[in-house]
């Protein structure tokens, strides 16, 4: 980082309140990278950098390599620079160019220019001069450390509405994101992006191409097993609810492609005593294309249950919101068994008073003998936004993490295929950390928080059984990075999570008789 | 069965040989206690020999061999969605590779996930009918790069 002009008047030197300073008047830009400044050096700061650009301009570019090197610490800038000035000016020797690929970069020291006799020269491969900034000593793990104080800092200055102070920020967290490997960089960089929305109120687009998301979908469904888990399982916890029924009718709040529904009906095709009457209601948002995508899903699903013979019947309904729904619309027959289906969608209701209580109405006076649901495991939608923004922080870091295990070789899930995933997850992280009020949807809470919601509506929860245990442990064993993944059951219900910490629960409830 | 009877008989007037060929229920049944790679080679064998590789009961067999009596409806279901040659290769065998288990360790449980994800599989075929994309439900069976 450089700055324009070495002017000593346009250094500000405010009192810092940043948490990196050590003692006051160290200046606070440099100190958030980690470089101990006074504000009152900085002018001779400046004056030395210019002298050492001068110097290493005047040096050859044929080094001699030794098999010491000496790190030199540049926290403290000023003296760093005096030591660096005064051994280019004690010898007129070639420095060693060094290799930016490795994390480590070394410094040339005292131990390059020996008194006595000269190291053997050897030849090194020559690279192009080096532009004009001086040597920093890079390292990859203290970055890391310093990437994350640095989003944190950044998102307590936007709680405090310091925006100056948190722009500033924004720009350095891009900045140390770079030298970051895999997913600690993606992670950073989408919610730097969502940060710096949030700053220069640049909001994101409402995202309302749902082909796009539909799409983005699909490849988080193929490349991880969330999606997979959350329809096997809640099809399990169906299949158990609909036994001996003979007439069954399923209602899909996330009808999307459709993807949950053939395992179920091939289930029931294979069920003792053969498969039931089913019937398929499908709610979808509005489509900008003018095919009629719901159709297309539901015509689809027909010809599938007709190969299987499974009697079958379909029908989508159109709605922006599933508020907007009543229980009417169903048309339930008599003699019929119901079940609610919820994929990842019932958080997005939260985002306007009213709407979950009223939708909860409508699914209790539907009757239905299971509502099976799967939600973010994480609180998201705290009132505080530094709040939202740690627990966001370390949930998407996980997920982010459990992606890079996904393949992404030459066979199975291709690269396009996680970037498509890390894009599906990027958008939400910007809908977390960019927006509000009712345009912020994606409003995740915990179980034990949807407990009390269900609770509070006459809903009491239904134990997932063995079975769903041992398919879900089964499903996670065939993905690659399968030992990352785990299962665990809590109170009847069923969470997947990478290493120790659950990203996702399933869970299944009835009306309380 | 009949024909060894009649092979029988036929030995003690003359000294015949004896045709695989010509006894295919024989050639059937023995091909059905083979692992899918003597399959594979026994295909290689002729042409009669490559037809019968690709008869469904064959794999059937393969499929669920050990889990007697066999599932009543399975096997229409299974050929509505392709076969057992297709669900053994597409499903079953990345499931038990993956698993790392034996095909005598098949459980219920294996056989109802591999046919859930065959179900996928149809249905995602369906989808992209005639699309440049191949279906891509069943990618992550496939061997990390």
């Amino acid at each position: 980082m450089k700055r324009d002009h070495m002017n000593p008047e346009n250094f500000s030197s405010s009192s810092s309140t940043t948490p990196n300073s050590m003692d006051a008047g160290v200046d606070e830009l440099f100190a958030v990278l980690g470089y101990n400044v006074k504000s009152s050096d900085m002018a001779e700061v400046a004056h030395q950098l210019e002298r050492l650009e001068e110097v290493m301009a005047t040096v050859h570019h044929d080094a001699a390599l030794s098999d010491d090197t000496v790190h030199y610490n540049p926290s403290d800038l000023a003296s760093w620079l005096g030591s660096m000035i005064s051994e280019f000016d004690s010898s007129s020797n070639p420095f060693l160019h060094s290799d930016f690929g490795s994390d480590l970069i070394s410094i040339p020291g005292k131990a390059l220019y020996p008194k006595s006799n000269p190291p053997q020269p050897k030849k090194l491969k020559s690279t192009p001069p080096m532009p004009a900034t001086p040597l920093l000593l890079i390292d990859s793990q203290e970055n890391g450390v310093r990437l994350v104080h640095t989003l944190m800092a950044c998102a307590e200055a936007v709680q405090q509405e310091d925006f100056k102070l948190a722009e500033a920020l924004v720009k350095n967290i891009g900045f140390l994101a770079v030298s970051q490997p895999g997913a600690m960089r993606k992670v950073a960089t989408y919610f730097a992006e969502a940060l710096a929305r949030r700053i220069y109120k640049l909001y994101p687009p409402n995202h309302q191409d749902s082909a796009f998301n539909d799409l983005l979908q699909m490849h988080f469904y193929e490349t991880c097993p969330y999606l997979k888990f959350a329809h096997f399982t809640a099809n399990q916890a169906i299949l158990e609810a609909f036994a001996g029924k003979t007439r069954v009718h399923v209602i899909d709040f996330s009808m999307k492609q459709g993807m949950q529904w053939p395992a179920l009906l091939q289930a029931l095709a294979l069920r003792p005593g053969g498969p039931p009457s089913f019937r398929l209601t499908g709610i979808g948002p509005p489509s900008h294309e003018e095919t009629d995508h719901l159709q297309e899903v539901g015509w689809r699903l027909a010809q599938l249950a007709e190969s299987i013979n499974v009697e079958f019947e379909y029908r989508g309904f159109v709605a922006s919101s599933l508020a907007d729904l009543d229980a009417a619309m169903f048309e339930i027959r008599e003699g019929e068994t119901v079940a609610v289906n919820s994929i990842f969608e019932l958080h997005q209701l939260l985002a306007r008073p009213g709407a979950i209580e009223k939708v909860l109405q409508v699914v209790s006076k539907l009757k239905p003998e299971i509502l099976t649901v799967v939600e973010q495991e994480a609180n998201h939608n705290g009132s505080v936004f530094l709040d939202r923004f740690t627990e966001s922080l370390h949930y998407y870091s996980t997920l982010f993490d459990s992606l890079e295990s996904c393949g992404g070789g030459e066979e199975g899930v291709s690269v396009q295929d996680k970037v498509m995933s890390e894009v599906y997850l990027g958008r939400q992280v910007c809908n977390v950390v960019a927006c509000e009020g009712v345009e912020r949807v994606e409003r995740h809470e915990t179980l034990a928080q949807w407990k009390i919601r269900f609770g509070s509506c006459g809903l009491e929860g239904v134990n997932l059984g063995s079975n769903t245990y041992k398919q879900a442990s089964m499903l996670l064993a065939l993905f690659a990075g399968g030992d990352g993944y785990r299962v665990d059951e809590n109170n009847g219900c069923l969470m997947l999570g990478w290493h120790t910490r659950p990203l996702i629960a399933t869970s299944a409830w009835k009306l309380t008789t | 069965m009949d024909m060894d009877m009649d092979m029988d008989m036929d030995t003690k007037k003359k000294c015949t040989r004896f045709f695989i060929n010509d006894n295919m229920d024989v050639l059937i049944e023995i091909l059905k206690r083979l692992d899918e790679k003597s399959i594979g080679v026994a295909a290689c064998v002729c042409r009669l020999w490559c037809a019968l590789t690709r008869n469904d009961a064959l794999w059937e067999h393969l499929c669920f061999r050990q889990l007697s009596p066999p599932r009543e409806g399975v096997r229409t279901v299974v050929a509505a969605l392709g076969g057992y040659r297709r669900l053994y290769t597409l499903c079953v065998k990345p499931v038990l590779t993956r698993l790392g288990k034996r095909k005598d360790m098949w459980t219920t449980h294996e056989v109802d996930l591999s046919l859930s994800l065959f179900c996928v599989d149809y249905y995602e075929r369906l989808f992209l009918a005639g699309a440049a994309t191949p279906p891509s439900s069943l990618i992550f069976l496939c061997k990390a790069g």
